[in-house]
């Protein structure tokens, strides 16, 4: 049962990451421009079948993430100049404009792709045994990516006069704005991140998992649950939301119906939010 | 400036032919079959009926490109009207009012999934013997038949009954392989429940030993159950009923090495050739197997190249229950029920003359006593490596 257990903690943790790089999504694109964008999931599912698609005509999978990252972040800039920048702070709208996004994207993905699961070649196989624990070495690749990433973009925004921009921006637009920071190319800048970032997710969640056109409504659910059990607006609060959430998952799931497995992560969310409204790692 | 009478003429002109082209419309529908689709095109479930929908647009294209075809003195070509119902019951109970009503359909095709039959059930029961329901859904299986229920034919021998594949894989299982510990993965819908209704009892019946786990629609990574599933340490795993699941959790299982045998009776090979060096064995039901039957059937020959040339793309051969092949059948079949009824208003007449025929086309499909279809399938049994043994099950 121990190794049960011990391997469930470690299988989620890596789990809970994926959920992370969503959930850094969601608090960049909230947290500083204050659009929601419900979608994030759907630019996930671009990435992930550009990086299918490319890695399946030969192109080796660490070259296909490359342009699967341009493209959703493509895909993303242009949502923004059509739709999210007119959303700002409108919680109804950003939802209504998401949920035409989500249906225009899964529909274009079901003509080009068809409904037909697809799964690409195996990355890297086998899996790493320690003990009775078996954790697939691709999940592992896929876990140490994300935190680089995670950790990277923190210490880009703590660290650099963009990142100070950015925390102005989302404090006081206007007080920005009049400091010199170009706001509407600050917004672009976020919105090519996280949709970039989005893109990323689903580049790796293709090397783990299979695809199909409804794929990203499951995630971006699971990285709105992450974000707000992090604290929106913490980039580390995302990574350890999403990776709590993980962990709740994989171990509930061993005591408890695996039926009800999306339940356990929302009922500690409920129950951290009770105690701390804002968050693991949110400001109070 | 517009002359008055003239600009009057013009109207009235245009009045009258709003009036009068909408009664001429009847004459030149009674040319028009119209057949309704209702299935799941997109959404998580839309494997069933995204195929489906392609075999009867196949079909329906092909005849009428043919020029159609007679009944009585009368050339008739079809009109399909496929809706997509996303697998949402409420969505499909709108678009079948819509068929029923606004189109005028008396022959419906669909639905694959059993949660949308139930929800569309009670409002096609209100045209009983004016409409003629082909379902694949295996929750037919339970009304086709009885009374009240005159509309309804299952057009797909899924697990349930006697002509159902289901207590045929089993003993199949149990002689070919001597399983004794069977671990059933299944979502937790409608699908699942009624697997668990179907193969519980049966495992019970045969003494063989179960274990029922469900997971959440939804699931991508089955790492948890599928370590509590190995810590049990079964002879087979019976996973799930789609391949859109079918796809992880072979290949989460085989990475790890926790489970290696797989049994499956709605997937497709797919998932197993993919797998194909991690799996010991995989034990799969296929209503045909596309690649032998291609090779030794015309017409199924025949059906793949107009697939491809149709839809240009390449036929897909590892796709789930390729329902899409059985319902280009379905619309011939319908076709020659016509015919046989002389008619193509009635739909108690045509599915009098359907229950007395058996239809030759890629599969040899006849209808029971209740309107179930009774037709062959094929057992694959893939072995490490990629070794295929197929057998061909005629149910009597």
């Amino acid at each position: 049962m121990t190794q049960l257990v011990l391997g469930q903690v470690l299988n989620g943790a890596i789990i809970g990451a994926m959920y992370g790089i969503i959930a850094l999504g969601i608090t960049l694109t909230f947290g500083i421009t204050g659009i929601v964008n419900f979608a994030l999931g759907e630019f996930m599912m671009i990435g992930a079948y550009v990086t299918y698609t490319l890695a399946e005509r030969g192109m080796p999978y660490p070259v296909a993430v490359v342009p699967a990252c341009l493209i959703a972040a493509a895909a993303g800039y242009l949502s923004n100049k059509a739709f999210f920048r007119f959303t700002r702070n409108n919680l109804v709208n950003g939802l209504l404009v998401s949920i035409g996004l989500i249906s225009i994207f899964e529909s274009a993905s079901m003509l080009l792709w068809t409904a037909t699961p697809v799964e690409m070649h195996f990355v890297l196989p086998g899996a790493l045994r320690v003990g009775d624990i078996g954790l697939p070495k691709m999940k592992l690749v896929v876990f140490a990516v994300i935190v680089v990433v995670i950790v990277a973009t923190y210490f880009a925004l703590a660290r650099t006069w963009l990142g100070r921009a950015a925390f102005a921006y989302a404090q006081n637009p206007e007080a920005a704005m009049l400091m010199g920071v170009h706001t509407p190319r600050l917004e672009t800048a976020v919105m090519l991140y996280s949709t970039g970032l989005a893109g990323l997710g689903g580049a790796l969640y293709a090397s783990l998992y299979s695809l199909e056109p409804a794929m990203g409504g499951v995630y971006v659910l699971k990285g709105m649950e992450a974000a707000i059990l992090g604290g929106i607006g913490s980039l580390m609060g995302s990574l350890w939301g999403g990776v709590i959430l993980g962990v709740i998952e994989g171990v509930g799931s061993i005591f408890l119906p695996t039926a009800f497995r999306d339940a356990y992560g929302l009922a500690v969310l409920v129950a951290i939010l009770l105690f701390r409204p804002s968050g693991l790692f949110g400001d109070e | 400036m517009i002359h008055p009478i003239r600009a009057f003429i013009a109207t009235a002109t245009a009045l009258m032919a709003m009036v009068l082209v909408p009664a001429a419309t009847p004459a030149s529908a009674q040319d028009v079959v119209k057949i309704g689709q209702i299935e799941a095109q997109t959404g998580a479930n839309a494997i069933y009926g995204w195929m489906s929908s392609q075999g009867a647009a196949l079909a329906v294209d092909e005849i009428n490109k043919a020029g159609g075809f007679k009944v009585g003195n009368k050339t008739y070509k079809i009109q399909l009207i496929a809706l997509d119902t996303r697998g949402e019951p409420k969505e499909a109970t709108v678009q079948l009012k819509k068929l029923v009503e606004v189109d005028q359909a008396k022959y419906i095709f669909g639905p694959f999934l059993s949660n949308v039959f139930l929800a569309v059930r009670p409002y096609a029961a209100e045209f009983n013997g004016k409409l003629l329901m082909w379902g694949g859904a295996t929750r037919i299986h339970d009304y086709v038949g009885t009374p009240g229920h005159e509309f309804l034919m299952r057009t797909w021998n899924w697990d349930a009954g006697k002509n159902g594949f289901g207590e045929l894989m089993v003993d199949n299982l149990v002689k070919t392989t001597g399983a004794k510990k069977v671990a059933m993965l299944f979502q937790n819908d409608q699908g699942g429940k009624v697997l668990e209704d179907i193969y519980v009892p049966m495992f019970k019946q045969k003494g063989i030993e179960y274990r029922l786990d469900y997971f959440e629609p939804g699931t991508k990574d089955f790492s948890a159950v599928l370590a509590k599933i190995g810590a049990w340490k079964p002879d087979f795993l019976f996973p799930s009923y789609a391949d859109s699941y079918l796809y992880d959790i072979v290949r989460q299982a085989t990475e790890t090495g926790q489970l290696t045998k797989f049994f499956l009776v709605r997937g497709s090979l797919g998932p197993g050739l993919k797998n194909k060096d991690g799996i010991e064995e995989y034990m799969v039901y296929v209503p045909k197997y596309f690649e032998e039957a291609e090779k030794k059937d015309p017409k199924v020959a025949k059906f793949v190249k107009a697939y491809k040339d149709f839809y240009k793309r390449d036929f897909p051969y590892d796709q789930a229950p390729l329902c899409s092949a059985s319902c280009y059948d379905h619309v011939y079949m319908l076709v020659e029920a016509m015919k046989k009824a002389g008619t193509v208003d009635d739909p108690a007449a045509v599915k009098k003359a359907l229950m007395s025929m058996t239809y030759d086309g890629m599969w040899k499909i006849r209808f029971d006593d209740k309107g179930e279809a009774i037709f062959n399938f094929d057992v694959v049994r893939l072995k490490k490596g990629g070794a295929l043994e197929v057998t061909h099950i005629n149910p009597n």
